[in-house]
């Protein structure tokens, strides 16, 4: 930390075992002292061993170690998502994960002494947990200090998905803490005091903690709680979340049907993009927009790492199922709407990077942005000088189609503009360069066979 | 043992006891249930991406020994 290039990761600060500093480009985590005994313990009974090659904790090495100090250089996460930008099934299983991780450590005599969703993130296809200091000894007979938080992190947005659809999650950007419990047990249906667990979770917990929210000086005895009934707890949490599924949930697996061009210009629009980008040689590609991934998908062997977001997170969900089914390890979906990306939270506005910072971290070699731009320029009223700058802040290389003014798409968007059609007579091929060249120098240029569409490579 | 830097909150802890005795009869209620149903051979194997909750150690173990 006292050198210039080492600096305390913006995050970082909350935890008084440890924190995460930035050694040139390398994120390294010292252990404080205090932190020793829990440390040691866990690293001599094989503890974070066993839980690393499982791949349920992110690795790491033990790079220096003295009296005041010791630093840990963990696996390199090439992108971290957060967990508003998580589909369903992601959130799911980055809940249960922390389940498991509980009840392991109850058994080795340990406890997660946190639950934040943010100590969970994906990487290599999985959720894997981040935060190796959050474990703490166990002492017999307490209950989970950490309950309250996996409910408002994790149980609380899960289940009001249930009800009210993924949109809830974006609820976690205005919350870093979680959802307060008074308010998901007032968004829930009334119904749902009839689940026993649904009740005592969050009904009554939201009961108790209103009871309890005036003992100021911490008078009360806090009550006592045996292993095996938070091992129910856990169980119990586990198998309800397990069982949860979005009541809004659509049909998977179609989102291609509705495409106006038919299948062979389809599989043309494949190959085109293969032929501009394995000769490329990337190692990183996100496609911005890029619904269940079928497009990424055609490089996905040849890259090393791709990224894809969507701003449908049924898309999302399907795309990371399907990963998860072909053992996918270098495909990592997230929600994102372009036209509201994700911003900065938390402490100093730092706590949690904005998307543009993530991206620009991660440096793509190639964005792809396939029947995108049409619902930026129209849907979001963008001009295409802004959505060039969007795309130049974190991109080298922009592959970008551009359906023309007869693509029935556009032409139906257009249509919605009724008397102000006129005011987009810029949608136009000339127009579109133009905005572009401002930022870019156009590369390649090609008709999609079958289409109403040009493809273009632009390079910064 | 590190005092806490967030606040778990009294009433969650207190009401982990009642939360764990409802855990507890249905777990137990679902327990019997499949013991009912796998006596009249109902019980389907479930096809689903997720692992249990009980972290299975076997096959590290085993891989400790290779080295």
């Amino acid at each position: 930390m006292t050198t210039p290039n080492k600096t305390a990761h913006q995050a970082s600060f909350r935890d008084p075992s440890g924190y995460m500093f930035h050694d040139g480009k390398t994120l390294r985590r010292t252990v404080n002292p205090i932190y020793f005994p829990q440390y040691n313990k866990l690293k001599e009974t094989g503890f974070f061993k066993t839980l690393i090659k499982k791949g349920l904790l992110i690795g790491h090495e033990e790079t220096e170690a003295s009296e005041e100090r010791i630093i840990l250089t963990p696996e390199h996460i090439p992108f971290i998502t957060n967990p508003y930008e998580w589909s369903f099934e992601q959130y799911k299983h980055a809940a249960l994960l922390t389940l498991q991780i509980q009840k392991y450590a109850l058994t080795k005599g340990f406890i997660l002494k946190d639950a934040s969703a943010y100590n969970v993130t994906f990487h290599k296809g999985k959720p894997v947990f981040i935060d190796t200091l959050s474990f703490d000894f166990y002492e017999e007979d307490t209950p989970w200090r950490a309950y309250k938080q996996f409910i408002t992190h994790f149980f609380g947005p899960l289940v009001l998905a249930k009800y009210h659809g993924t949109e809830i999650f974006k609820m976690m950007q205005t919350h870093i803490d979680g959802l307060p419990v008074k308010l998901i047990a007032s968004l829930l249906p009334g119904k749902s005091k009839l689940s026993s667990t649904l009740y005592t979770n969050i009904h009554l917990l939201a009961k108790m903690e209103n009871k309890h929210s005036e003992d100021y000086k911490a008078e009360t005895k806090v009550a006592k709680l045996s292993k095996k009934s938070q091992d129910n707890i856990l169980t119990n949490l586990f198998n309800f979340i397990k069982k949860l599924e979005l009541n809004e949930a659509s049909e998977w697996g179609d989102y291609y049907n509705k495409t106006n061009y038919n299948d062979q210009a389809f599989e043309a629009k494949k190959e085109l993009i293969k032929s501009w980008v394995l000769p490329m040689n990337i190692e990183k590609l996100i496609d911005v927009g890029g619904n269940d991934g079928t497009f990424a998908r055609t490089v996905l062997s040849d890259v090393k790492d791709v990224i894809v977001t969507d701003i449908d997170a049924n898309a999302v969900g399907y795309n990371y199922h399907q990963a998860q089914q072909n053992g996918e390890q270098n495909m990592l979906p997230f929600v994102c709407d372009v036209l509201q990306p994700a911003p900065g939270i938390g402490f100093n506005n730092t706590e949690r990077n904005s998307l543009i910072e993530r991206l620009q971290a991660y440096a793509p070699d190639v964005t792809l942005a396939l029947a995108l731009i049409h619902h930026i320029t129209l849907s979001g009223n963008v001009p295409f000088e802004k959505s060039a700058e969007f795309f130049a802040k974190f991109s080298d290389h922009l592959i970008i189609e551009f359906p023309k003014r007869e693509d029935s798409w556009v032409e139906s968007l257009l249509v919605r503009k009724r008397e102000f059609i006129n005011h987009f007579d810029f949608y136009n091929e000339a127009d579109f360069e133009k905005g572009y060249s401002k930022y870019f120098k156009l590369e390649k240029k090609e008709a999609i066979a079958g289409t109403k569409r040009v493809l273009y490579l632009f390079k910064k | 043992m590190i005092s806490l830097y967030f606040d778990p909150g009294l009433g969650a802890m207190i009401v982990q006891g009642i939360v764990a005795f409802a855990a507890g009869v249905l777990l137990f209620s679902k327990n019997i249930m499949y013991k009912v149903k796998a006596f009249f051979g109902l019980i389907k194997e479930e096809d689903d991406t997720y692992d249990s909750i009980d972290i299975d150690e076997e096959d590290t173990e085993n891989n400790d020994d290779t080295k």
